[in-house]
């Protein structure tokens, strides 16, 4: 919505400069979206008149124009526009004028003529997109005016955002009415002076409401004689300030009453109207219309029509039909001034997908009281500006009169909500400053009756916001309130979440952040089973790249990862922590488990002092050992055979027969499918379920007296002989002195044969007791690799 | 003897000083102070000399023996403050060599604010709460007193699932989830994924939000203020001048928009501008949401407020496009 400084200054008086008054504006919840002045940049552009136009001996496309700007003779202008005629008036830029964007003009010679001066298109005011052409001027506008009064252009506009509970505010009195009260000034509503003439409106035509809820008021004039034409200059310079353009003085009339009072008038063609009558009722199954834009509508019984005796010619406070639109050879005019239900019409908007200027309004809550004040106003200006004779009397159907609600404001409530000692007497000034008439007021309270526009208001809350806005959101202190908590705690694993992802951006992992979206097709691509009737899919999806919610990380971790190799990356280490969505059946809401999804893949940075190297599965699984070490419990992995992983290099990850995940090798089709390099490993986690049990508590063990006894051991053993097994197997032999059993090298090759493998363990021997003797280690140890060689085929080296 | 004695002295000397290294100064210790040395050996043979004699070499010899002894010392300091250097010198490092360190990892900037901005109000006693993203129309609009023809549910482009089931357009669903579990005082902060159908430069079809929660005896719109302005001084700095200006929600009356005044550079024209930027909006608790919680609207009183994560990120970062938010481009995540 845009207001226009220069009108609001008509409406109330203002001592105030613009800049300070948008400051107030904003305190008071007219938030401003921007302040523009239009004319700031224009100098010594006048109405000027075009006298005579030739062609310019030397060009096609040029013309030689004499433009008379009220200075002494008329100017000679080239110019390469073809719209006007002589007779026009358009802007004319004289010699040393300057126009928006710090465009100067000047004398020049144009294919040898001398041009002194430009003539302007709308575009070049800054007055719109139009370029195509000179801006046309209304033909009574004062030859030589300055145009920035001549347009209004000396106005300062600011466009404020109205929420939607301030329906009343998307008006000129509406904002006037606010600052008014504000500033304690009054209103100046402008006066009806209208004469009526001729047979009474009663005896032309005829209002019937059919449906009062939908239509609780319907109010109708006749204008006769109508004649279209212009407007004058002073209305168009308004308009043009709103950012309208205008178009005859009939449409021109409508549009400038619903800027000044916030109310949509509807004008039909009195003659196109079947029996010359209006029928406010309901469509009729199989009823359709065409609206003003040209299109056909089909209509439903929910939806309000403006009917005559035959058919629907407007759909109610939406927009009007074709069939009865003012046009050039209209003469008599039936006006519509009416309050509609807002949620009707809001309904009947969003099903017939037209969003319109009186749609907006009249869904936010019109003012009922306004309609008989906005149609005299339309009356008054139809007969000074289109010579309308006006039909005696108002066609006005108000069956049930709106009241207004009551609501009580207690002073203390207030000043307790608040925190503020706003004093009972100016709590009362300002609600009854805003409209809301007093019924009983003493010094504890005060019971108001809400005026016809504000619906917004029904609670005692919402009186309080009056007081705080007009009071000063600024002037209430800020105090610190004591905070006390329940016993409940509503995100129990949250702060391990955190750590865990603080640990593993310090292992050298970033974190992506992904949206949660996904599709069927993408998740089996990345090779992890999808039960389509397990994914949540969207109605209204952006595209069919997000047509539901992801139910793996996976997808989106490799697509990251590729979009990182495109652009340059040699190895990715990132992460994510996100929920993924499971559909349950005969469930409302799906499951929303947290998942931690981790990709490893190409080569590990290198430097100087750290030479680069391919990532392998131990780095995975390593990542995995630390998450598990940090969630305090023990992985167990098992071999799996699935389409997302490399078989040999995979396991399904368990907790006590339970699966929490998958980590392995991603299978080398999926790799390719992605765009990955073929070492990507990645590993997928259920975290809701991994960290859903508090780490166990750690118990101090006595530290040992007792030196420790350190033994190496190396032995061959078949390829397929796992390190499980070693370990498993030294630490049965190794009994109670056996304190620690580790791997420090695994090798193959020459000069052992192909099928086996030397792996070096690393022994610790250790009595809580005494210092171990050769004797005692050489015993157990001796015990181990005879063990070793029985149960693991393995041969010293 | 005595010239023995002054020929030795002069001789020792020299040779203190002539030793190269601490090996050689030993040796000469050794040679002259040590049990089998020559000065040593001149006192082992007083014996024979006369009582006089042996008086005044006697002395003679412990002052050149005391000397002596000075100047090993001072040699040995000399030398080995030599060596020292000089093993400074052989193990001389390129100090702007980079270190060796592990893989620097990044944690996303959304998180990271998160997280702040939880401490901030942890540290005040606030908790955390989480709700479902996917989520009935019920806690997303009706009990937020924003019924179905609202038209507040306009503005907030909604992605359906099915019917009276939407992607949450807000955090505030989760008000009504936790004072649902609970009686008041309540004091929830609730980060999380919201989503709306929209996507350019400046919106994303998912992106985050924090709201927040108070619900206690005469909680007032001043200590909603009071809450709000450390929050804003802590996290955006002390000097950080704010207001607060009216705005509408459904589910707060009195409802605010808070802005703060924020000084950057434009990134093209390199002006240095300060401007209004609105960070977050709250209100008190509107009475139909105590209401749909079942709270004494006349007992109670709460606060609420929602903060846009991702715009505070952009603007704390001078991040210019949300799109870099989501797309995770290392070169981007690393930067945080």
């Amino acid at each position: 919505m845009l207001i226009s400084y220069n009108w609001l200054k008509e409406l109330i008086t203002l001592d105030v400069a613009p800049d300070e008054l948008a400051e107030r504006m904003t305190m008071l919840g007219l938030e401003i979206e921007s302040v523009a002045e239009p004319g700031k940049d224009i100098n010594d552009v006048y109405v000027g008149h075009i006298l005579d136009i030739q062609p310019h001996p030397d060009a096609d496309k040029l013309v030689v124009c004499k433009t008379d700007v009220g200075k002494g003779e008329p100017l000679q202008i080239v110019c390469g526009a073809a719209n006007m005629k002589p007779g026009d008036k358009v802007p004319t830029a004289i010699d040393g004028a300057t126009l928006p964007g710090g465009f100067r003009i000047g004398r020049r010679k144009m294919r040898g003529l001398e041009s002194c001066g430009m003539m302007c298109s709308a575009r070049e005011l800054n007055l719109g997109e139009d370029h195509a052409g000179l801006m046309i001027l209304p033909p009574d506008m004062p030859l030589g005016q300055d145009i920035r009064q001549a347009l209004g252009l000396d106005d300062v506009v600011f466009e404020i955002e109205v929420t939607p509970n301030r329906g009343d505010w998307a008006c000129m009195i509406g904002v006037a009415r606010e600052l008014a009260a504000y500033y304690g000034v009054e209103l100046r509503v402008p006066d009806i002076d209208i004469r009526e003439s001729g047979d009474a409106a009663a005896a032309w035509s005829s209002v019937t409401i059919e449906d009062a809820e939908l239509c609780p008021r319907y109010a109708g004039r006749i204008l006769r004689n109508v004649v279209v034409k212009p407007s004058p200059p002073w209305m168009c310079a308004r308009l043009v300030a709103a950012g309208q353009r205008p178009i005859n003085n009939v449409v021109d009339i409508t549009n400038y009453v619903l800027l000044e009072t916030g109310h949509p008038l509807h004008a039909f063609d009195y003659d196109k109207l079947a029996e010359n009558r209006i029928v406010v009722r309901r469509a009729r199954a199989g009823e359709s219309i065409t609206t003003l834009d040209g299109e056909p509508r089909p209509l439903n019984e929910k939806m309000l029509v403006i009917a005559d005796a035959k058919q629907p010619q407007a759909v109610a406070g939406v927009m009007g039909g074709a069939d009865s639109e003012v046009d050039d050879g209209s003469r008599h005019i039936f006006l519509e001034s009416a309050y509609f239900n807002p949620r009707s019409i809001r309904a009947t908007a969003r099903d017939l997908g037209l969003v319109t200027e009186a749609a907006q309004h009249f869904q936010r809550g019109a003012d009922p009281e306004m309609v008989v004040y906005a149609i005299n106003r339309a009356a008054m200006l139809m007969q000074q500006l289109a010579d309308a004779e006006v039909a005696p009397g108002i066609l006005d159907e108000y069956p049930n009169p709106q009241q207004g609600r009551q609501v009580t404001l207690r002073f203390d409530r207030a000043r307790q909500l608040l925190g503020a000692d706003v004093p009972p007497a100016k709590q009362q000034e300002i609600i009854t400053g805003l409209g809301f008439e007093p019924q009983q007021c003493d010094t504890v309270s005060c019971t108001v009756v809400t005026p016809s526009w504000r619906h917004d208001v029904s609670h005692e809350a919402d009186l309080i916001e009056e007081v705080a806005r007009h009071y000063g959101y600024d002037k209430i202190p800020s105090t610190m309130p004591p905070v006390r908590q329940t016993e409940s705690v509503f995100a129990p694993m949250e702060k391990r979440v955190r750590a865990l992802r603080q640990f593993l951006v310090a292992q050298g992992l970033s974190e992506a952040v992904n949206w949660s979206f996904g599709n069927v097709e993408n998740e089996t691509k990345s090779g992890m089973t999808v039960n389509t009737a397990n994914m949540v899919a969207l109605q209204n999806p952006l595209s069919e790249n997000y047509a539901g919610m992801r139910t793996t990380l996976l997808p989106a971790l490799y697509a990251t990862a590729a979009y990182n190799h495109k652009r340059g990356a040699r190895g990715v280490a990132i992460f994510e922590i996100g929920p993924v969505y499971h559909a349950v059946d005969n469930e409302t809401l799906p499951e929303e488990p947290l998942y931690l999804g981790i990709l490893v893949n190409g080569v590990t940075p290198g430097q100087w002092a750290q030479p680069e190297r391919a990532v392998d599965f131990y780095d995975i699984k390593g990542l995995l050992e630390i998450v598990f070490r940090f969630a305090g419990r023990e992985a167990e992995l098992e071999p799996v055979d699935c389409d997302a992983f490399q078989p040999s290099q995979s396991a399904l990850v368990k907790v006590r027969k339970h699966q929490y995940g998958y980590v392995g090798k991603t299978a080398p089709a999926v790799a390719r499918a992605f765009d990955l390099p073929d070492n990507t490993y990645a590993l997928e986690l259920n975290l809701s379920k991994l960290l859903a049990a508090p780490a166990p508590v750690p118990q101090f063990e006595d530290i040992p007296q007792f030196p420790p006894s350190l033994r190496d051991l190396a032995v061959v053993v078949e390829r397929d002989v796992t390190a499980a097994q070693l370990i498993k197997t030294v630490k049965e032999a190794g009994g109670a002195l056996l304190k620690g059993v580790e791997i420090f090298d695994v090798y193959s090759g020459k000069p052992l044969p192909p099928d086996k493998k030397s792996i070096a363990l690393s022994l610790v021997f250790q009595s809580p007791e005494r210092t171990l003797t050769d004797k005692d280690t050489q015993k157990t140890l001796e015990r181990i690799i005879k063990r070793l060689q029985k149960q693991c085929g393995a041969e010293l080296r | 003897m005595k010239e023995r004695l002054e020929s030795l002295g002069s001789e020792a000397l020299a040779k203190i000083e002539q030793a190269a290294d601490l090996k050689t100064l030993d040796a000469v210790r050794v040679a002259y102070l040590g049990r089998k040395g020559k000065l040593t050996a001149i006192l082992r043979g007083l014996g024979q000399a006369s009582p006089d004699e042996r008086r005044e070499i006697g002395q003679r010899a412990n002052v050149l023996k005391e000397e002596l002894g000075k100047r090993l010392d001072a040699r040995k300091e000399t030398l080995e403050a030599a060596a020292q250097q000089q093993q400074a010198q052989s193990e001389f490092v390129d100090l702007t060599l980079p270190g060796r360190c592990p893989r620097a990892g990044s944690m996303h900037v959304i998180n990271q604010i998160c997280d702040e901005i939880v401490d901030i109000f942890t540290q005040m006693g606030f908790q955390v709460a989480v709700g479902p993203d996917v989520e009935t129309e019920y806690y997303n609009f009706d009990a937020l007193n924003t019924p179905d023809d609202h038209p507040a549910r306009d503005s907030h482009d909604t992605f359906f699932v099915k019917p009276g089931v939407v992607l949450r357009t807000q955090t505030s669903p989760v008000q009504m989830r936790v004072m649902e579990q609970t009686p008041p005082p309540v004091a929830v902060v609730v980060p999380g994924r919201v989503y709306r159908v929209d996507l350019d430069a400046t919106h994303s079809p998912m992106f985050v939000q924090m709201e927040g929660l108070l619900v206690d005896k005469n909680i007032t719109f001043a200590d909603l203020k009071g809450t709000l302005m450390h929050f804003i001084y802590t996290f955006f700095g002390k000097n950080t001048q704010v207001r607060f200006r009216p705005h509408f929600f459904p589910f707060t009356e009195p409802s605010a928009e808070v802005d703060i005044l924020w000084t950057a550079r434009d990134r093209h024209t390199g002006e240095v501008k300060s401007k209004w930027l609105e960070i977050l909006g709250c209100g008190m608790v509107h009475p139909e949401v105590f209401r749909y919680a079942s709270y004494d609207y006349e007992a109670y009183s709460g606060y609420a407020f929602g903060l846009g994560i991702d715009r505070i990120a952009m603007v704390r970062h001078a991040i210019s496009s949300i799109t870099h938010l989501y797309e995770n481009d290392l070169r981007f995540l690393e930067q945080f």
